[in-house]
């Protein structure tokens, strides 16, 4: 087999996804752009080399529809002949661009795909893509119930705690502004620029570096509301029967940031980059993308993570460092147990609950991240997971090179 | 004219009038109706120099819905829905003719007879209470299906489209003026006529809001929007939170809305027909309308039940003014009787037409003088003697025998000879009570159920002496009060007191055998229960279990010893007596309310099977095994009672039809071999009496199948 090499990885800074945002007054294609030309700069890339563009887009309506891929192509200035498609499988969307741009290489019918992903939360409003996910018959058939209801059912199942999710975290906020300060994501982040080449944003600006248990103790529940007045919670209970009341644990300060934000990850194999003067940082030794319950939904980084494990002949324990996608706390809380990883290991550098998480962006960002922090540490191995809308998970296992 | 449908002309307004007029009380829809109303459809726009149509019935209601028997016979659904496509493209053919077409509702127009009404273009109604409007088909385990569910969307808005039809609303006129339901109200039949004929004449150009370009939703939200999803989420999850999904008709009709007002009018009602005809032939359509309407009317109508012309009844005494006692009052009082309410203690009785009044302000359309008069007719007394005009004397005094004896013979003493005595014991003999009665044949048994004021069932118990005419002269008063009797034959518990124990015992018994006390309450909810067993084991209270655990003790001379008696005992011993005490199964203090930790202390082994579907088996066997004795014995006199006892007194699962249509749909023979494998494990009162065994042998139905 012909493998899959990681030649580099870029992300624009991320925005905080609403009105007041930095990244508000830039269109999505931009961000997208951005990160196509950051990528395609620092490598002095030939983009008429570019069999394909994967990009992970999870609203595909408004500005964003359309196939934003292949406008981004164009507006980032790559070889019109370069062609592209946008995809959807919501959250692990960006991670998903990487695997299908690696299975693309490795089966050998490729030999250079940029894979990335783009959402800007704060123009197009998450779930305006309607969908048949809403449909009442989907409701009625299977108990499904919004997010943020199924990761409070994944706590109270699996005993997280509110102390559990807060703790948590608190830990993301203090290792993203520590990361930021020993400018861990230097290496990686492009920042995005007018049309004047004025900087528009430069770094993350969700992160709430003070942040202490004590001022999220002061929030309340994000879906208890919901959850107990509007039938939701009951709604679970069809799968769930045994959970008398769902303890609703989850508020804005322990759940991923909605932000602005952009990725770009150059894959390919062994003889391009010799082709193109590159040098490869890492390669892709295993995939894996798997469904799960859809009501408890959030579930199924465990059984992604194994699998790839399994597809790599790997250990849970042979992994350096995790990057478990901080969508609602409980999630990393419960993959770590699951796998049976310690927080040592897990988002090292912080994560979306800091960061923020741009749906359709998030896959590919989390892949540059723990490439850098394996470089930072001079460490090997690297597992990347993110839980999934309608019950699916997705993992990618990469190893330097 | 045919079938009952003329269309008149009026040469100078340029009006027809289609008259809706079927030969018996009323107009229903079927193919009768389909082919009377085409063909006057069509003479009325050969009417030279039509200028517009006003539908009207020559019955007392406009028209209150479809020919059940034709719903209910139907199971062919490629036959069904060509028949519903019929009517579709009548009413289309109907609100597209080119001229303005108005619906005099001069009486109720309901279900289909409402569908008539939203196919015109402008409905005026006759301005009374008496006039209801609304689309309650999923009471009857269906949706609308001529348009129902797609013209009412699309003429009130999406939300309240939505509460109309999945709650299957019935509102009276005066609300359905406010709902937009009807468009106008007129306090006479003839100003509704002019009505009608006066905004023909005012808008030569109607047209249906949905015909009419850049239609948008009224109220707001359009459908496939972040909005109309949100509302479909909210409102789909409610139900379920409501029904634990164990309805299928509201389901149908929240979804036959969202995916019909997705596309256009007619594309909608296609998606409706999908919709109407999977549910009309569905098992638990055939269930729901067999029980809520034949049954229920049957009931209703006393059928098969001694008759008395006049009761005889002007002055109810109620002793006893407790929270029952005060309720009966008010009911009696409400209807016209004159009520003489006694206690004991001055406090209770004025607790007692506190409760009266406190009643009566609820009843917010009565006028202030109807309101006094009503209570006027309320007299409280503490004096025995005060009875003696009484014709009807219930008590309904605490649970004792030796107590109710007294008050029987005491009050027996000062009552005419020809006055009715009756017992609201839910559980002791109304034979046994009747021993201290002068006149055995004067006394019956009026089991009600709590809260009076809502709930509709009463339970008529005849002991071996009740008098015919006793019996007949009581059912007359129960009419007037508007209750739906049932009648059963004495023996302990009579049936639903003994039906519904066995169902909360068997949730304790659950308890003793180490199940998950969470998941026996939803077992119960997902197959249909009204209220899980626990829940309800709190209202009514532990310590009313433990003391009729104590009675059958005394009535069956032998200890009653197993793991719910035990339960329900050490519950007790612990103080956790219920819902009033604050703690009994649950625990009150906890925010939201929470099933008691300690119960598993209370476990006496561990189960081998359990799950969902194991627990809400043992729920319902029990019960139906139960309904299936007290016909054995002959406490039941009629299927029908059966079912309409067990679902309209305790809450039996409503969608099932009742427990013996669960037992048929269930099949009698597998009821009987899980019944006799529960008996093998857990002892002879779990065995199916001889009447399901025979019918298993012959391969028998308590009802006929559709």
């Amino acid at each position: 087999m012909a493998g899959a090499f990681i030649y580099d990885a870029v992300r624009t800074p991320r925005g905080r996804g609403k009105s007041s945002g930095s990244l508000h007054t830039t269109k999505a294609v931009d961000l997208l752009a951005t990160a196509l030309r950051g990528l395609r700069d620092r490598n002095e890339l030939d983009t008429s080399a570019i069999d394909d563009v994967t990009v992970g887009c999870v609203t595909q309506v408004a500005e964003q529809g359309s196939c934003i891929a292949r406008t981004g192509v164009l507006v980032a200035g790559y070889d019109e002949r370069v062609p592209a498609v946008t995809l959807n499988r919501f959250c692990g969307s960006g991670l998903e661009a990487v695997n299908e741009a690696a299975a693309k290489v490795a089966s050998g019918f490729m030999d250079v795909v940029v894979a990335g992903g783009v959402e800007s939360m704060s123009r197009v409003k998450m779930g305006s893509d309607g969908g048949a996910i809403w449909d009442p018959t989907m409701e009625f058939a299977y108990g499904t119930v919004p997010q943020g209801i199924s990761a409070d059912l994944l706590a109270t199942l699996h005993g997280i705690t509110r102390q559990d999710v807060d703790a948590f975290a608190v830990a993301s906020q203090k290792r993203a502004a520590a990361a930021w300060e020993r400018r861990a994501f230097a290496k990686s982040v492009v920042p995005v620029v007018d049309m004047n080449g004025l900087v528009v944003l430069d770094r993350d600006e969700h992160i709430r570096p003070d942040t202490t248990m004590e001022s999220l103790a002061k929030l309340s529940p994000s879906f208890e509301m919901m959850g107990r007045n509007f039938g939701l919670d009951a709604l679970t209970k069809k799968r769930y029967p045994q959970v008398e009341h769902i303890d609703h644990v989850h508020h804005a300060g322990n759940a991923s940031g909605i932000v602005d934000g952009a990725a770009a990850v150059l894959v390919g194999n062994e003889d391009a980059g010799k082709r193109l003067g590159l040098k490869p940082r890492a390669r892709i030794r295993a995939m894996a993308s798997i469904g799960d319950e859809p009501v408890i939904m959030l579930s199924a980084t465990v059984p992604a993570s194994q699998r790839a494990l399994q597809k790599a002949g790997m250990k849970a324990s042979d992994i350096d460092l995790y990057e478990i996608n901080e969508a609602f706390a409980a999630v990393p809380l419960y993959t770590m147990q699951g796998l049976g990883i310690d927080h040592d290991k897990v988002n090292v550098d912080g994560g979306a609950i800091a960061m923020g998480h741009p749906l359709g962006a998030t896959g590919a960002i989390l892949l540059g991240t723990v490439l850098d922090a394996l470089e930072a540490r001079d460490l090997s191995t690297g597992l990347v997971t993110l839980c999934i809308g309608g019950g699916m998970g997705i993992a990618t296992i990469i190893e330097r090179v | 004219m045919s079938n009952g449908f003329s269309a008149q002309f009026d040469a100078e307004t340029g009006i027809a009038t289609l008259l809706m007029q079927m030969e018996g009380r009323a107009n229903k829809i079927n193919m009768a109706f389909g082919e009377g109303f085409a063909a006057a459809l069509d003479d009325c726009l050969a009417f030279e120099g039509l200028k517009g149509i006003i539908v009207a019935s020559g019955h007392k209601d406009f028209c209150v819905g479809a020919d059940l028997d034709f719903v209910y016979r139907s199971r062919d659904a490629a036959v069904f829905r060509d028949q519903v496509r019929q009517v579709n493209a009548l009413y289309r053919k109907l609100e597209t003719a080119g001229v303005p077409v108005v619906a005099a509702l001069t009486g109720s127009a309901l279900g289909g007879g409402y569908e008539v009404a939203l196919a015109c273009h402008h409905r005026v109604a006759l301005d009374s209470p008496a006039v209801q409007l609304g689309l309650p088909e999923v009471n009857l385990g269906v949706i609308p299906g001529a348009g129902g569910t797609q013209r009412l969307p699309r003429l009130i808005g999406l939300q309240a489209a939505l509460e109309h039809v999945a709650q299957g609303k019935i509102v009276r006129a005066p609300q359905a003026k406010k709902a937009g339901l009807v468009d106008d109200l007129q306090p006479t039949r003839e100003a509704v006529l002019e009505a009608a004929a006066a905004w023909i004449a005012a808008n030569p150009r109607a047209k249906q809001p949905w015909d009419s370009k850049g239609f948008r939703y009224p109220g707001g939200v359009q459908p496939d929007t972040g909005d109309a999803r949100n509302l479909f989420a909210a409102g789909a999850a409610m139900l379920v939170k409501k029904t634990a999904g164990a309805y299928a008709a509201p389901e149908a009709a929240v979804s036959a809305i969202y995916e019909g007002t997705l596309v256009g009018l007619d594309a909608g009602l296609e998606v409706e027909t999908t919709y109407f005809v999977n549910r009309v032939v569905s098992d638990q359509a055939k269930d729901m309308i067999r029980t809520f309407w034949y049954h229920k009317n049957a009931v209703d109508k006393q059928e098969g039940l001694p008759r008395a012309d006049d009761a005889r009844v002007e002055t109810v005494a109620i002793l006893g003014a407790g929270m029952m006692g005060a309720g009966l009052a008010f009911v009696f009082a409400q209807r016209g009787f004159e009520v003489l309410l006694k206690d004991i203690g001055q406090e209770a009785l004025e607790r007692g037409l506190a409760h009266c009044q406190a009643q009566a302000g609820k009843l917010r359309h009565l006028s202030t003088e109807d309101r006094d008069a009503l209570l006027s007719r309320i007299t409280g007394t503490l004096n025995v003697e005060d009875l003696a005009d009484a014709d009807l004397v219930i008590e309904a005094v605490f649970e004792n025998i030796d107590l109710k004896h007294e008050v029987i013979r005491e009050t027996e003493a000062v009552l005419s000879p020809e006055a009715i005595f009756a017992s609201n014991t839910s559980a002791l003999p109304i034979g046994d009570l009747a021993k201290a009665s002068v006149r055995p044949a004067n006394f019956i048994g009026l089991h009600f159920f709590s809260p009076v004021e809502k709930m509709p069932l009463v339970e008529v118990i005849t002991a071996e002496g009740t008098g015919e005419e006793t019996l007949a002269r009581a059912l007359k008063v129960m009419g007037t009060i508007k209750k739906t009797p049932i009648v059963v034959n004495d023996g302990y518990g009579f049936y639903t007191t003994r039906f519904f124990s066995a169902y909360i015992m068997e949730a304790a018994q659950l308890v003793s055998e180490g199940h998950d006390p969470v998941l026996i309450e939803w077992a119960a909810r997902q197959a249909g229960m009204v209220v899980a067993p626990l829940k309800v084991f709190d209202e009514v209270t532990l310590s009313l279990a433990a003391h009729g655990l104590d009675m059958r003790e005394k009535y069956e001379g032998k200890p009653l010893d197993f793991g719910a008696a035990r339960v329900v005992r050490k519950m007790v011993g612990l103080g956790r007596t219920g819902k009033a005490a604050g703690k009994g199964f649950y625990d009150y203090a906890a925010q939201p309310r929470k099933l008691w930790d300690g119960l598993k202390d209370l476990a006496e082994g561990t189960p081998e099977v359990t799950g969902v579907d194991y627990l809400a088996d043992r729920l319902m066997l029990v019960q139906v095994n139960e309904a299936a004795r007290c016909l054995d014995e002959g406490i039941l006199r009629t299927h029908r009672d059966a079912e309409i006892g067990a679902i309209l007194g305790v809450g039996f699962s409503p969608a099932s039809g009742g427990p013996l249509a669960w037992i048929d749909r269930r099949g009698v023979r597998d009821v009987v071999e899980k019944l006799d494998a529960l008996a093998a494990r857990l002892g002879d009162h779990y065995a199916p009496p001889a009447l399901l065994r025979r019918m298993a042998e012959n391969g028998e139905r308590f009802f006929e199948k559709v």
